[in-house]
């Protein structure tokens, strides 16, 4: 019994002792409690490359307030319990910043550890109002545009160039960034003179099939002219692939979600699909500034982006640097002060604004990719005619 | 009388030396004293708490239930309907009665009243379910897994649906949990040497004798089932807390089928297979993450692929029970002196 014991108290020791490391006081750190297994480990990977991307430039430039910015990172396995053990563990080893997974859900049991401890947070991606101040608390931000703009984007956009007036809204209830596209899709449709909404239904991304709400479309009396499709992966391509082969040939609208083209093999003769971008990752981005970006992600992760995600972990970084460089100290409370001066910031993806009342974007310039035939590409670009007002965003 | 206390001290060594085993967790969290390794430690007590659940039904009754962990969704939630501060109640969950918006409990009390609540649920449920026997009692406690998930995941305005529900108040430290552990193992193992549990026992091995023998079985089954949906909602709602964020989706299957296996592991018949089948398995879990992250051998760094872990776990436990087809504990309780006391007529298969 007595041997017993001590085997235990072995194991335990070994696990603590294979898992301990010690933290340098004079670094800057900047810890990435991220996906790197599991699903979401398909955006956070692009995202944090990207981030990783900014970190070197900014160290080859000479550095952060002087210093040399060292990563360390912990993977949360896409799991919430996970998910706060990796806050933890980056935090444990010294981290100022603490970039989070790409989703809320999944990135805020480590954002909340990293608000615990007093430190900031960064959502790589996170596009649901609640990934800052309103889910997390006053030191949480996320680097990219809000899904209501999305889908108020997409609305907006369709009405006015596609001369879309009626409309169908399917929403996918599984997660806050589905819900938010369909939220900036709902704030659109009043201001939109002569839409309609003809109809709309829910489905659950791990649904199968989705029959019963194509069925539903199907016998409305006249198909709808756009379907506002409110999803992401990976659920979203079979719901897309359905309605394709009932014969529904209404454009779809969509969100970010689905931005990339490494899914659209299996949808191969796929049209009148669009996305908003908030940067183009085929090679025809506008801005000459972002084709070099990706050149550059070429060559230091071995692929092209594999979607739009991977911009945001670039702004990300790229803004708080700025403001850690003006507050001249990586203290929190001086940085968050800085971040939220913020108006129109100038970044490489587009303009950035933070005030204490919003740490996410509420309005922001899209691209617009269509998938014709099985191929995208960038037609046109669209900014929503006014912000989305917070109060109406934090009330659903 | 006399006989009666002479049980409970014979058999007391059991309880004593699974909790000295938890004890040396502690004891090296709090060497180590450091906010990852702190987690890990909780999150083994917690597996623990809700492992030991599952066995005051499934070890004694013989009946499989996979629907236990539809306890912790229960405890989980009401701790933190319990807990949450009042202002973010009002924002994220307006459906709840004023009197529930209006509370804010501290920690110990709204994790007992979680347990209740599951506890209370059970008894309203158990006396239906109680009644079946064998795959058909499973199946349905399965169905009531089910059941609570689409429950929770779509009432909004009480739950949130499938929206995390943050504001938990967050316990990073480890001896509240260690304190629960403690208290659910005695819990069990007072179970277990009593009438009830006997009679229980007796009712899983030789159902018409014990029948016959005057057994009540659906008395003693709800009993059990009672005892074990507190100590499971107890756990769930400590797993609320260890997070700070709940999802039905989190007390679903893949938990189901996580503490089952670490039962099956460790024994499905005895409380220190339960304890036993969580302690090796998270011992080896934790050390084959490290390794997914790299472990420095003074200058060699060794690494294995992400995913590889999860692989691994599921081999290992396939040849634990190969090998050991009744658990790595051969459903027998842990005890300090003498010859081992088969705890039950164990019946190797």
């Amino acid at each position: 019994m007595k041997k017993f014991l001590t085997s235990v108290a072995g194991a335990a020791i070994m696990m603590a002792a294979l898992g301990s490391s010690v933290a340098k006081a004079d670094d800057i750190i900047v810890g990435f409690a991220t996906a790197a297994s599991g699903f979401m480990q398909a955006y956070d990977k692009p995202a944090q490359d990207a981030a990783m991307i900014r970190i070197d430039e900014i160290n080859k430039a000479g550095g952060l307030l002087g210093k040399q910015i060292k990563t360390v990172a912990a993977d949360t396995k896409t799991d919430r319990a996970e998910g706060a053990k990796a806050g933890l563990e980056v935090l444990d080893k010294g981290a100022d910043l603490v970039i989070v997974s790409c989703d809320y859900d999944f990135g805020a049991p480590a954002a909340l550890a990293a608000e615990a401890a007093g430190k900031i947070s960064f959502f790589l991606c996170a596009e649901s109002i609640k990934a800052g101040i309103q889910g997390v608390g006053p030191r949480s931000f996320s680097g990219s545009v809000l899904a209501a703009v999305q889908g108020a984007t997409m609305a907006e956009w369709a009405y006015n160039k596609k001369k879309a007036r009626n409309f169908y809204r399917l929403l996918d209830t599984w997660t806050e960034y589905n819900k938010g596209i369909c939220d900036g899709f709902d704030w659109m449709m009043p201001k939109l003179k002569d839409a309609k909404l003809v109809g709309q239904d829910t489905f659950k991304n791990e649904d199968t099939s989705i029959a019963a709400q194509i069925t539903r479309i199907k016998s409305l009396p006249q198909q709808p002219d756009a379907i506002m499709l409110c999803s992401m992966m990976p659920g979203v391509v079979s719901a897309i692939k359905q309605i394709r082969a009932a014969g529904i040939k209404s454009m779809i609208i969509n969100g970010s979600g689905v931005s990339g083209g490494y899914w659209i093999n299996a949808i191969p003769d796929l049209s009148d699909f669009y996305v908003p971008d908030q940067g183009s990752v085929y090679g025809d981005d506008p801005n000459p500034a972002v084709n070099e970006f990706n050149k550059k992600y070429k060559a230091f992760t071995g692929s092209d982006p594999s979607s739009q995600y991977v911009y945001p972990g670039y702004v990300g970084i790229e803004v708080w640097a700025k403001a850690v460089e003006r507050a001249k100290t990586t203290d929190a409370d001086a940085v968050v002060k800085e971040l939220e001066k913020m108006k129109d910031e100038k970044t490489l993806f587009g303009p950035r604004t933070f005030t204490d009342k919003i740490h996410h974007q509420n309005r922001g310039r899209y691209l617009i990719t269509e998938i014709k035939n099985g191929k995208p590409g960038v037609v046109d670009e669209w900014t929503i005619s006014e912000a989305i007002p917070v109060e109406y965003l934090t009330k659903k | 009388m006399t006989q009666r206390s002479s049980l409970f001290m014979r058999t007391l060594s059991t309880p004593v030396i699974l909790i000295l085993i938890l004890a040396c967790f502690l004891a090296v969290a709090t060497v180590v004293n450091s906010g990852p390794f702190n987690q890990v430690v909780i999150d083994v007590l917690v597996k623990v708490t809700l492992v030991v659940g599952l066995y005051v039904f499934i070890g004694n009754s013989g009946v499989i239930s996979f629907g236990h962990i539809g306890f912790t969704c229960l405890g989980a939630y009401a701790t933190a309907w319990l807990t949450i501060p009042p202002l973010m109640k009002k924002m994220a969950l307006p459906g709840l009665p004023d009197f529930i918006l209006a509370t804010k409990l501290p920690f110990g009390i709204a994790i007992i009243l979680g347990g209740l609540f599951a506890a209370l649920f059970a008894l309203v449920v158990g006396k239906i379910l109680m009644r079946l026997s064998g795959i058909a009692a499973s199946i349905a406690t399965f169905a009531m897994l089910a059941v609570i998930n689409t429950v929770y995941s779509n009432w909004e305005r009480v739950t949130g649906a499938t929206s995390s529900v943050v504001g938990i108040p967050i316990v990073r430290v480890v001896w509240p949990y260690f304190l629960a552990a403690a208290a659910v193992i005695f819990i069990a193992h007072l179970h277990t040497i009593s009438r009830s549990g006997l009679a229980l026992r007796a009712a899983r091995d030789e159902a018409i004798a014990a029948s016959a023998s005057g057994v009540d079985i659906g008395r003693e089954r709800l009993i059990a089932f009672v005892i074990s949906a507190f100590i499971t909602g107890l756990g769930g709602a400590l797993s609320a807390h260890s997070v700070g964020v709940v999802t039905p989706d989190t007390f679903y299957l893949n938990l189901t089928f996580i503490c089952l296996s670490m039962l099956v592991v460790g024994g499905m018949n005895s409380l220190s297979g339960a304890v036993m089948g969580v302690v090796v398995l998270s011992v080896i879990i934790q050390i084959l993450r490290q390794f997914e992250k790299g472990v420095d051998f003074g200058g060699i760094i060794l690494a294995i692929p992400n995913g590889v872990q999860e692989i691994t776990i599921g081999i290992i436990m396939v040849v634990i029970l190969i090998v050991r087809p009744s658990g790595l504990t051969r459903n027998i309780e842990f005890v300090w002196r003498g010859s081992p006391i088969k705890s039950v007529s164990a019946t190797e298969p």
